[in-house]
């Protein structure tokens, strides 16, 4: 009750900054709060409301079938330099997407960053650790041309694992000379894993099968490090990436409930290791990127403290997607991408499995994005999907099967 | 032949110095808060800059960019290698991660100078023809 009460007064505060700073200033404001001495702050913020629907199945949210207004994120941020080669930053951010993220609000990141020089600095704090072309701003739905990134490799219900980490990072520009320069940044740290974030809802979907297993909730949180590396080739806009990622320690909980197994039992993830590639390519009024994620998936189950036989799963699992966009003019960007996951690489048709498009989803997706203000963006956004890999809500999607089916994404975000 | 052989020797060294030499900016020039102590900047330097990749000048001091949406976005292109909009998205990007702070945006150049000229660390690529009045000019080499 007394927990509800500080989230229900923590959205309304989050919610009234950014809706008094958007009405007081729809440019960026700076606040020099403190006098002249104070070096100023600066204000940033979103608001995005989202409208899903799909014509088969329910995907992200639960209704989607019937049209669904479960898509929406909030987020302020602020930033000052308060010395010399000195960078301090904070971002509230809430969502909700579904039955995850619920509108609770949580700090994204909130860090320190003092750089040496170009080719070095460092992060410490809570960090948004970078993978690929859109992690760091899965949230940003104003810094993209979609309104759904390629849901394989960015899922949006699972920004609490993907997204920020306590800990720092290590971070510069190198310059090769002529061969154009190397970007890096590597990091370490703790996440902090929701028990209504997308993580526990996967795991909730694959137990809550009453009367035989049932969820119970998220046990650890998992250490991750990892890293990003750029190279910024000496072509204008042409950029090549590589992402490592590993986590360890995550833990949840659940039941196989007597008689049918032992009572109270813990499922680990081993190892997490993820490799990412990616390239992009700036031309003119095009933006062209492909990428694609290997991700090695290793669990076990203990009752007591023993492994329960039988529970060891080793899954190598894929996606990747390719996508363009141009931007017809200062209010118009088109833009379509595909893309396809198999979440066991080894079988990727689902041969022989209770539902075979369990086995695959492949996505071509189309969107517009309209710009009708500097700080007003629409998009409006169809998808042909095949297959059911990403469903991840069985008990609203009892029949599946691989034929084709549709989704409508419509988003518009205010920003200042 | 070997006349000739000189002539396209000479031809693509012309070629490859001009590729590399500095570049005058499209109907813009580059200009600076006085607080900034650097006259000059290469063509590289100048894109580091636009790029985020170089955030603070050499005394520690953060670098403001300020810019003037639609006017000057052929120079910005040969600045950043970026478009208007395509610009405007890199930096909400790393705004929004936490990672740089976004640019600041003037409506016209009197604005933009006058912004220049009371902002710390600022610089901005301002049309050639503006009146430049408490700021100074940074030479691009």
């Amino acid at each position: 009750m007394k927990r509800n009460i500080i989230r229900c007064l923590t959205q309304s505060l989050l919610l009234a900054s950014s809706v008094a700073l958007m009405v007081c200033r729809l440019e960026a404001a700076d606040l020099n709060l403190f006098g002249t001495n104070m070096p100023p702050l600066d204000f940033h913020g979103f608001v995005s409301q989202g409208l899903l629907y799909s014509s088969t199945y329910n995907y992200l949210a639960p209704n989607t079938a019937s049209g669904s207004l479960e898509f929406f994120e909030a987020g302020l941020n602020v930033s000052m330099n308060p010395f010399p080669r000195t960078h301090i930053t904070a971002q509230g951010f809430m969502f909700d997407v579904g039955n995850v993220g619920q509108y609770d609000p949580v700090l994204d990141y909130a860090l320190v960053d003092y750089s040496f020089s170009d080719a070095f600095g460092i992060r410490a704090g809570r960090i948004i650790r970078p993978q690929g072309i859109y992690n760091t701003i899965q949230s940003i739905d104003l810094a993209r041309t979609w309104v759904l990134l390629p849901q394989g490799m960015y899922d949006c219900r699972w920004r609490d694992f993907d997204g920020s980490l306590d800990g720092g990072s290590i971070y510069g520009d190198i310059g090769l000379s002529k061969a154009g320069d190397l970007s890096y940044e590597l990091y370490a740290g703790m996440t902090d894993i929701a028990d209504n974030g997308g993580i526990a809802r996967s795991v909730q979907n694959m137990f809550n099968n009453p009367p035989v297993t049932s969820f119970t909730g998220m046990g650890n949180n998992a250490a991750v490090y990892g890293g990003q590396l750029w190279w910024n080739t000496p072509v204008d806009g042409l950029r090549a990436g590589i992402a490592g990622f590993i986590s360890r320690g995550l833990s949840y909980d659940y039941r196989v409930n007597p008689p049918f197994g032992p009572g109270a039992t813990t499922g680990f993830v081993d190892a997490n290791p993820e490799i990412q590639g990616s390239l992009e390519y700036l031309w003119k009024n095009w933006t062209f990127q492909a990428e694609y994620k290997y991700v090695d998936y290793k669990f076990h189950s203990e009752v007591g403290g023993k492994t329960v036989p039988n529970t060891s799963v080793d899954l190598d699992s894929d996606t990747w997607y390719a996508g363009a966009a141009y931007r017809v003019n200062k209010w118009l960007e088109v833009g379509s991408y595909y893309t396809e996951d198999y979440p066991n690489m080894a079988n990727r048709n689902g041969q022989g499995t209770a539902v075979p498009s369990d086995a695959y989803q492949k996505d071509l997706a189309l969107s517009f994005r309209f710009d009708p203000k500097p700080w007003w963006v629409f998009k409006i956004e169809g998808h042909y999907i095949r297959g059911t890999a990403l469903l991840e809500d069985n008990a609203n999607n009892p029949v599946r099967n691989g034929d084709g089916w549709f989704m409508l994404a419509v988003k518009t975000t205010f920003s200042f | 032949m070997k006349s000739f052989l000189l002539k396209i020797g000479l031809l693509t060294a012309l070629l490859v110095a001009c590729a590399f030499s500095a570049q005058a900016l499209d109907g813009a020039v580059v200009i600076a808060n006085s607080s900034v102590a650097a006259d000059s900047l290469s063509a590289e330097d100048l894109k580091d800059i636009y790029t985020g990749k170089t955030k603070y000048w050499d005394n520690g001091q953060a670098i403001i960019i300020v810019v003037l949406p639609d006017k000057t976005d052929a120079a910005l292109q040969q600045a950043s290698g970026m478009d208007g909009s395509q610009f405007k998205t890199f930096w909400q990007r790393l705004m929004f991660s936490g990672r740089g702070s976004e640019p600041k945006k003037a409506n016209d150049a009197a604005a933009l100078v006058a912004l220049v000229a009371s902002t710390k660390g600022a610089i901005a690529l301002v049309p050639d023809d503006t009146e430049l009045k408490g700021v100074k000019e940074i030479e691009i080499k």
